[in-house]
């Protein structure tokens, strides 16, 4: 260990089973080509531990010439107690489709990232992107020279589109309705100019599942969730259907009770769905993994404005689009999200989200601006109808 | 209108709101077509090659991006000056 600074908080969190952060950063501190930016960081953090006080200041101008995202300015707001991290900026490198990666890749990456960088990694943020924690502002241009001459490009910050992230789709899950990983590959190379060049009133992010299982949390991240489905009969195999009873299950209680919309019913061994009512929540499919299937007639649901809860409160995305062929080279997706951008770009304030903004001015404007019909799957709270305000005539009846 | 000439405008412009409004790239783009009569894509242009040069940068600050004209600091840590 380097043993720069006595860390008797920290190391407590180093014991137990677990593998431990403070362990790494330790490890980090003598394998990187710049051990005093993670001693630093171990001295600075035990100091935040025992006075209960954040060390951290971020934003400003940072970043690769040409590029207004990818680099996010961090700085110990106590340069001269620990000057190895008085810059000690985030870089995000675009991410591929469905995180996958060689492990010569991993190694290149990691390679380049402990010539430049405090070789700490958290691997994926919450975007998607492959996050590398901590390097110098004059070390920026050179990382990005040598990681775009080898096929890495950064990824999305600020207001600008954030890099699209997508679940593993068709490459590894049965349940993948739509090609998950073409289409946020797709729609990453569309809108390379407004990833790299922020100018947006806020961010904007699009995640793609192949499913409502939603392994990206599309519905609950993203301004711009695209989650496959099926428009027609979910394909049941009755004969796998009693091999799951004959086992144990309790089919009543843990499938047709479940059911979020009771369109199912089980009666003489046989599940019948009604259909027509299935909201394609995938919940018995994904516990009957074997008899339940879905339907032949496949693409995704869109919705718009999910986001965390900066500014203000957390929002999920509410259904826009109920069903599209999502086929390539997905110009109807690509047209719907630029007009969906440029409607949100032309009205939002600073800071707001389109989720945001959908509530502040109302869904009608919002769906006439990019030329959807209402539909009642956009209806997302029964008791409630976003789409009609009364006039006083309407209460005269 | 030549590229040089709209970026011209673009600067005079960035100049006269230093200090006052932080402006996104947007914001400028607009103003600048309906200044020149140009098309926002001609604008949008001249501007990004202005940001590739390093003649305007790149800010963020308050959770927001936006273009600003560069600082002395900036040009050298880019090796422009």
């Amino acid at each position: 260990m380097s043993g720069k600074y006595k860390t008797p908080l920290l190391d407590e969190l180093e014991k137990g089973p677990w593998p431990s952060f403070v362990t790494e950063i330790k490890k980090a501190a003598q394998s990187s080509s710049m051990p005093q930016m993670a001693d630093d960081e171990l001295g600075q953090l035990e100091k935040s531990y025992s006075t209960r006080l954040g060390y951290w200041k971020h934003g400003g101008i940072v970043g690769v010439l040409g590029y207004g995202g990818g680099v996010i300015g961090r700085y110990s707001s106590l340069p001269d107690e620990f000057p190895g991290i008085a810059h000690f900026h985030t870089v995000r490198l675009n991410q591929p489709s469905g995180f996958f990666y060689t492990a010569e890749a991993l190694r290149m990456v990691c390679d380049i990232w402990d010539k430049y960088g405090s070789g700490l990694t958290n691997l994926h943020g919450s975007t998607g992107d492959l996050v590398l924690l901590g390097t110098t502002t004059e070390n920026l241009e050179p990382l990005f020279a040598e990681y775009s001459s080898r096929g890495w490009d950064l990824g999305g910050s600020g207001s600008a589109m954030r890099t699209p992230s997508c679940c593993v789709g068709m490459a590894r899950c049965e349940w993948a309705n739509i090609d998950a990983m073409d289409i946020c590959n797709t729609m990453t190379q569309h809108f390379q100019d407004e990833l790299h060049r922020p100018a947006f009133p806020y961010k904007f992010k699009i995640k793609v599942s192949g499913c409502a299982c939603d392994c990206v949390a599309a519905i609950a991240r993203a301004d711009l969730s695209i989650i496959g489905t099926w428009k027609d009969n979910i394909q049941i195999d009755q004969a796998e259907v009693k091999k799951y009873a004959d086992a144990g299950m309790d089919i009543q209680a843990e499938i047709v009770d479940m059911c979020p919309t009771s369109c199912m019913s089980y009666d003489n061994g046989e599940i019948k769905i009604n259909d027509a009512q299935c909201a394609r929540c995938m919940h018995c499919i994904s516990k009957m993994t074997k008899a339940l299937k879905p339907g032949k007639e496949k693409g995704a649901t869109i919705l718009v404005g999910s986001k965390a809860p900066i500014v203000v409160g957390s929002l999920l995305s509410w259904v826009i689009v109920p069903f599209i062929e999502c086929k390539p080279p997905y110009d109807e997706l690509k047209d719907l999200t630029e007009k969906i951008i440029e409607w949100w770009d032309d009205n939002a304030k600073p800071r707001e989200r389109i989720g945001e903004l959908i509530e502040a001015k109302g869904m009608r404007p919002f769906l006439e601006a990019i030329g959807v019909p209402p539909q009642p799957q956009q209806v997302k709270e029964p008791r409630k109808d976003p789409f009609f305000f009364w006039a006083e005539s309407d209460f005269k009846k | 209108m030549e590229q040089e000439e709209i970026q011209g405008k673009i600067f005079e412009y960035m100049q006269q709101m230093k200090g006052k409004k932080k402006l996104k790239e947007k914001d400028i783009i607009k103003k600048i077509s309906a200044d020149t009569g140009e098309e926002k894509d001609t604008v949008k242009k001249a501007l990004r090659a202005m940001i590739d040069v390093g003649k305007l940068m790149y800010s963020y600050g308050g959770g927001a991006s936006s273009v600003e004209i560069p600082s002395e600091e900036y040009l050298k840590e880019k090796g422009l000056i």
